[in-house]
């Protein structure tokens, strides 16, 4: 999640107070922060906000704005929401964005003019909404421009790549779209966004002038904002109607905390948009829902007087009516994250802080136990520690060589393999776990001998008979290498693990890559294949750059618990 | 240390060796007169005398550098056929007798001799006068005896049966004897010189005074108590060798199980002490029940965070369980009959199906959720889990999530807080804990526990939260569900006493051999 950077006296300033350090770090938990650092000489402030569904927090505006809150405990009123005068402005909306990326909202604010540190905010802001909310720009991305160069109503719409030509930021030449896509960075980096459209978003004023090419690149003259401007126009474009308009709602609270007049801009669409055909914005998202108080009484174990209720989560942006049993609320403009009563339930809990709810200890009898897959597992472990083996706790990801070639096994033995590989060291889940010890061995000849390893854990077996293509299965790995390590040192360990299982058992020789032919076996119980023993080939040895003789064992451990009470 | 401790400590070896000492009233001593006088073998003579030198008992009171001289093997021939010059002469006067006469090319064709041993020996003939050289080249014989003849053979003849001191001969002697040595490059000689260091050596303070205590043969003492002795009791007029118990004994490797194992016990069955039940599920996970069963929207940027592994075949399951699978779709589009609004989009079942690593062990709490979980019921899993990130000191390949639930009428926040209390002070021993507002998709409201551990101070111990009934409704399950998960690796790790978390599975053996902590 986030994490934003603000001066201490901005801050302040938001707030309306001074903020001793450690005052600002109790108030975090309101908006879900954590202090990252504070640098004294400059009085920066670096936290990082948890809450992926509240955008409206990813600012020194928004912090600043819930934590007012608190302090006034209640909403400030904000008049561009409730303005009755029809707007100045229109933005015209072409046929044909429907297919590319529908949705355009704008507002304009006057009235504040922009210092350096108030400008470093509104593009942290417009960077973190589009890359983190808008999912690097594809479902909202947002543009600020300089509103008296602006001939309106703008136009949004659609043109051919080559057909228009402007200078976009950073340069000093015209482009054609279709050069910008190919040669400036921030068209390398979102062209994907736009692949395979024959026509191109443009806004555009009634003088012809370029705005921008959403969602990509602003024009150099009229998309550039500079301290000491006072008058803007904020759009926003994007493929999902809602995320359009709450992203132009926080950016317009965000000004008018500064002190900006928010004027409204009406965008007129060709086709139907779920919220009408002709829109005003910014405006209300949210509905006012009934919540019963005892939804919120029951998630938070305790009693709520209804006025309580209302006043407490006022102090934390809602609009609140109580009656008796139920409260009305509404999220404010800028929030979009009410989905369930338990929402507000938080938002209660938050709003009077965790540190007054009095803990409860759960007092309902369970009984406690392990998985009898677990028993059996730590059983045969402390039998294996009996035995004088060291335990070894394995990373189970590992590279198909090591799963297979090393092992001298045919080249299309399956494992379950990665296909997002981040590095061929992990590109597979084990398929058993003898490699796994080999890879102690390989890192450690000069521990001194004998090397007696054992390892029970969790293996992937491919299956296509399975719902999932493979099975998860425990087994158990025993390494024995030194000198002289040999097959019947490590018959008489298997021999003796099964007898104190109680199992009975028998080998049948086996062909196998990995294994000295003749010096192989498949381990038998009541007919079932259960596991592998043998000495290690050579060339496997080799493989791994081991220089001592190594006999294994394979067991699985699923079986053991089968028919186990 | 006194002299009683250090006579016992001693080996009878040393004792004789000591004892050696004392009869020669602890004057020096030569190793070869210790050796006569203990009556042991020349090599546990030299034993016992550096163990007794180790013990700073005895010490080399000096070095005497000798020259012996012995015959080689051309010695002996020497001494049996005659040597160059000699057999020239014999040669030559039995040939003067027959009337005959050699050159020097005759002579070298009847014998053995390498041609530079004869033609040393033919230059000091001449010299001497025993031979003259006639017309012809013919070799003849005179009357004059050849004085380094007749001593050659008296050497040669002196030291046939041993080795003497090469001071012993006279002058004139030693300086034929050091002509006629082995050199380096003239291996065809019939002498060896060799030097030889003599040392002597004598009893320290503290030997003497040990010295005085021993008497050779005195004690039978033994190192070992064996079976025959105690089958016929002569174990009785034995003397046990005493052992220096100080020194370190020998190293073993242990069987033993792996130090972060270990931990991970405690916490298995402190959890079994508090009533948790163990769940477990599959490495390889859909993404309906590693996601979208815990409402994380197939869009939302927390699970494009949640970067995972993809698994490459089957890409995706056969199936996902009915009627789950409808019920999680309905609610991520309307809310369902969970109350909710949903998130409002199109839910995509094919992407329920798609195969992945597990990436977070709440999957396996979602699917005991729809398998009918006890109420009341307290679960937990120790979880594999996997994450597409770069492996580092904070990032392992794979790692252990421990996670569990809490599903019960009685369930709500305060029950929440109060478990998280419990397990601050049974986890970490903390009796201090700090509860702050969190985010995860799958609670609300959501916890973050911050814990006063006794030696590591403040930390975060761990994440918990109300299942959303968005989550718990789908799945069949009406009652209120505590979720939590605990982050015990770092108070592990401290512990263990490492920093790296790749550590926790180290591949080497040493390491995990001698890695310990107590994990309290």
């Amino acid at each position: 999640m986030p994490t934003i950077s603000f001066f201490q006296k901005d801050f302040e300033e938001l707030l309306g107070r001074t903020v001793p350090p450690e005052q600002l770090e109790s108030w975090l938990p309101l908006v879900k922060g954590e202090l990252k650092d504070v640098t004294q000489a400059t009085g920066e402030i670096r936290v990082e906000l948890q809450d992926s569904n509240r955008p409206d927090l990813w600012s020194v505006e928004g912090i600043a704005r819930q934590i007012r809150l608190k302090l006034q405990e209640s909403p400030p009123a904000y008049p561009f929401l409730n303005a009755k005068a029809k707007p100045k402005r229109r933005i015209l909306v072409a046929e044909g964005l429907e297919q590319v990326r529908p949705y355009v909202a704008a507002c304009t604010a006057t009235g504040y003019t922009v210092t350096e540190e108030s400008l470093a905010q509104l593009i942290q802001v417009q960077e973190k909404l589009a890359d983190l909310y808008g999912h690097k720009r594809k479902t909202v991305s947002v543009g600020l421009y300089r509103l008296p160069r602006i001939h309106f109503p703008v136009t949004y719409g659609l043109v051919k790549p080559t057909e228009a030509r402007f200078t976009p930021l950073g340069l000093s030449e015209k482009l054609t779209l279709q050069e910008i896509l190919t040669v400036h960075p921030k068209g390398i980096e979102y062209g994907s966004i736009l692949a395979d459209q024959p026509l191109l978003p443009l806004l555009w004023d009634t003088e012809g002038q370029i705005l921008s090419f959403p969602p990509i690149i602003n024009s150099q003259d009229i998309g550039q904002v500079h301290a000491g401007d006072s008058d803007l126009l904020v759009e926003v474009t994007g493929t999902d109607m809602r995320m359009v308009l709450l992203t132009l709602n926080i950016f317009a609270t965000n000004l008018a905390d500064r002190g900006a007049v928010i004027e409204p801009i009406e965008v007129q669409y060709p086709y139907d948009t779920g919220w009408g055909k002709s829109i005003r914005t910014p405006c209300d998202i949210s509905a006012v829902q009934k919540i019963p108080l005892k939804a919120i009484e029951s998630a938070l174990g305790l009693p709520i007087d209804a006025d309580l209720a209302q006043q407490t989560l006022r102090a934390y942006g809602y609009e609140v009516k109580a009656s008796r049993h139920t409260l009305a609320v509404r999220l404010p403009h800028y929030r979009n994250d009410l989905m369930h009563p338990v929402d507000v339930a938080e938002d209660v809990a938050i709003s009077r802080g965790y540190d007054s709810f009095v803990p409860v200890m759960p007092a309902q009898f369970t009984v406690g136990s392990l998985s009898a897959l677990e028993m059996m597992s730590d059983y045969i472990r402390e039998h294996m520690v009996g035995q004088g083996f060291q335990e070894i706790f394995s990373n189970i990801l590992l590279s198909h060589e090591e799963l297979v070639e090393r092992m001298r096994l045919p080249e299309d033995e399956q494992v379950v393999e990665v296909d997002n590989v981040m590095s061929q060291s992990f590109s597979c889940l084990r398929s058993w776990i003898v490699p796994s010890l080999l890879r102690v061995e390989t890192a450690s000849p000069r521990a001194f001998y004998p090397h007696r390893l054992f390892e029970i854990g969790e293996v992937a077996i491919p299956d296509s008979g399975q719902e999932l293509g493979s099975r998860t299965a425990v087994r158990l790995a025993i390494v024995i290498a030194h000198p002289h390590a040999n097959f019947s040192e490590v018959h008489t360990c298997l021999d003796v693990l099964m007898f104190y299982l109680v199992k009975d058992y028998e080998l049948e020789p086996l062909s196998h890559g990995s294994f000295l032919d003749g010096r192989a076996g498949t381990i038998l119980s009541q007919g079932q294949t259960v596991g592998l023993i043998g000495e290690l080939h050579p060339e496997v040895l080799e493989n791994w750059g081991i220089s001592v003789p190594i006999s294994v064992v394979e067991l699985d451990v699923d079986w053991l618990c089968a028919d186990s009470p | 240390m006194q002299t009683t401790a250090v006579y016992d400590s001693l080996h009878p070896l040393e004792i004789n060796l000591l004892a050696a000492f004392s009869q020669s009233a602890d004057k020096p001593v030569s190793d070869s007169s210790l050796q006569e006088l203990s009556q042991l073998e020349p090599s546990q003579v030299s034993m016992a005398l550096g163990w007794l030198q180790a013990k700073k008992l005895v010490r080399i009171h000096s070095e005497i550098t000798t020259a012996w001289v012995g015959l080689t093997e051309v010695g002996h021939r020497y001494l049996a056929d005659g040597s160059p010059p000699e057999w020239i002469i014999r040669t030559c006067k039995k040939g003067a007798e027959e009337g005959r006469s050699f050159t020097v090319k005759e002579l070298q064709s009847l014998n053995t001799f390498p041609p530079t041993d004869l033609s040393r020996a033919f230059g000091l003939l001449k010299k001497e006068g025993a031979i003259a050289l006639a017309a012809g080249g013919r070799i003849e014989p005179t009357e004059t005896p050849s004085p380094t003849v007749e001593k050659l053979r008296e050497l040669l003849h002196e030291l046939r049966k041993s080795r003497q001191e090469l001071l012993s001969f006279s002058p004139d002697q030693q300086t034929l004897l050091r002509q006629y040595a082995v050199k380096r490059g003239s291996a065809q000689e019939p002498f060896r010189i060799e030097e030889r260091i003599q040392r002597e050596y004598a009893p320290t303070k503290t030997g003497k005074a040990v010295a005085k205590r021993c008497h050779a043969g005195s004690v039978e003492e033994v190192s070992q108590l064996t079976p025959d002795m105690l089958k016929d009791g002569s174990w009785r007029n034995k003397r046990f060798r005493k052992y220096t118990i100080t020194l370190r004994p020998p190293r073993v490797a242990p069987g033993r199980r792996h130090p972060y194992r270990e931990f991970l016990d405690l916490v298995k069955h402190k959890l079994v002490g508090m009533g948790f039940q163990e769940m477990r599920g599959p490495l390889v996970e859909t993404e309906f029940w590693d996601m979208d069963a815990l409402y994380m929207p197939q869009f939302h940027p927390a699970r494009a965070i949640h970067d995972v592994y993809f698994v490459k075949t089957p890409t995706h399951a056969k199936a996902v369980t009915e009627p789950f699978l409808s019920q999680v779709a309905a609610t991520h589009e309307t809310g369902g009959s969970t109350g909710s609004s949903g998130w409002g989009y199109r839910y995509d079942k094919e992407r329920a199906r798609r195969l992945i690593l597990r990436s977070q062990g709440t999957a396996v709490s979602a699917r005991t959720l729809a398998s009918n979980p006890l109420i009341p019921g307290k679960y937990f899993s120790m979880a594999r889990c996997f994450r597409y990130d770069q492996v580092d000191a904070t990032h392992a390949t794979d790692f252990f999530q421990i996670e569990g639930i809490v599903l019960g009428e009685e369930i709500n926040f305060r029950t929440l807080l109060g478990l998280l209390t419990i397990f601050a002070k049974e986890m970490a021993q903390a009796q201090e804990s700090k509860f702050f507002p969190a985010y995860f998709p799958f609670t609300e409201p959501s916890v973050e526990l911050h814990v006063r551990h006794p030696k590591l101070g403040w930390m975060e111990l761990g994440g918990a939260g109300l299942f959303r009934p968005e989550v718990t409704q789908p799945l069949g399950v009406t009652v209120p569900v505590i979720a939590w998960g605990l982050g015990l690796d770092r108070m592990a790790m401290v512990a263990l006493g490492i920093h790296d978390i790749r550590e926790l599975f180290s591949v080497d053996l040493e390491k995990v051999r001698t890695l310990r902590g107590r994990f309290a």
